[in-house]
């Protein structure tokens, strides 16, 4: 079933691989944000399935966006998986508490990306 | 330790190697600033601004290059970014300068 995410995300390089991945290997179609605010306006606008939201970024950063995200009536049903570098355990909980549907670890595998975010979704 | 691009289908293989390519400059300009920042501790003239830009740069490398299937440099990426977090690292000049050349040597040797 074709599903349509957003993905939030400053740095470049990881946007493409993710949207790359998204589109290629589950066939996905993908909008992209390169930061909080264009990615609360995308979200909005777009209505995706899920967001795939970077926790670190300048100006407003992905805990951030996920409250504003939640705070919108328009937005606040979509679930959102965080895709942080922090390994440690400590800020992973901190993010998990958070309320999101996952937090999800970089360096993720572009091939199996998909897979893992139909498991947490209830979409296999 | 995986040290090769992820092995898939040839479309997102090329696919990820042709972004590979393009941000190349990117990734080595990251690890320039780390470079810079382990020149200074070295010299004991780190400045806060370098050590943050350090601290910045790693951490963003130790998030892209596993998803390019070098691993093992996102392992060294992440030890320069524990490091760089501190207000003062503690790692040993020579031992940094280590992980520096290995991770110039990964990114170098990635086909």
């Amino acid at each position: 079933m074709s599903r349509r995410i957003l993905i939030i995300d400053d740095e470049d390089d990881i946007r493409q691989v993710a949207a790359l991945s998204l589109e290629t290997v589950a066939g996905w179609d993908v909008i992209v944000a390169s930061s909080g605010a264009q990615g609360l306006l995308r979200a909005a606008e777009h209505q995706p399935d899920a967001i795939l939201l970077d926790v670190m970024m300048p100006g407003m950063d992905g805990p951030t966006t996920f409250r504003e995200l939640r705070k919108n009536p328009a937005t606040a049903k979509i679930p959102v998986l965080l895709l942080t570098a922090k390994v440690q355990g400590p800020d992973q909980r901190r993010f998990a508490d958070l309320g999101v549907e996952a937090v999800l670890l970089k360096p993720f595998d572009p091939l199996t990306l998909s897979a893992q975010m139909e498991k947490i979704l209830g979409w296999a | 330790m995986a040290t090769n691009p992820p092995s898939s289908t040839p479309s997102i293989a090329d696919a990820l190697n042709r972004l590979w390519i393009r941000f190349l400059p990117e990734i080595e300009d990251r690890i320039a600033i780390i470079d810079t920042a382990a020149k200074a501790l070295a010299n004991g003239v780190l400045t806060n601004e370098e050590r943050e830009a350090a601290h910045s740069a790693a951490h963003k490398l130790s998030g892209t290059l596993g998803t390019f299937g070098l691993n093992h440099g996102t392992e060294l990426a992440r030890k320069a970014e524990l490091e760089f977090e501190k207000q003062s690292p503690s790692v040993a000049p020579a031992e940094l300068t280590t992980w520096i050349s290995e991770l110039s040597l990964l990114v170098r040797n990635r086909q």
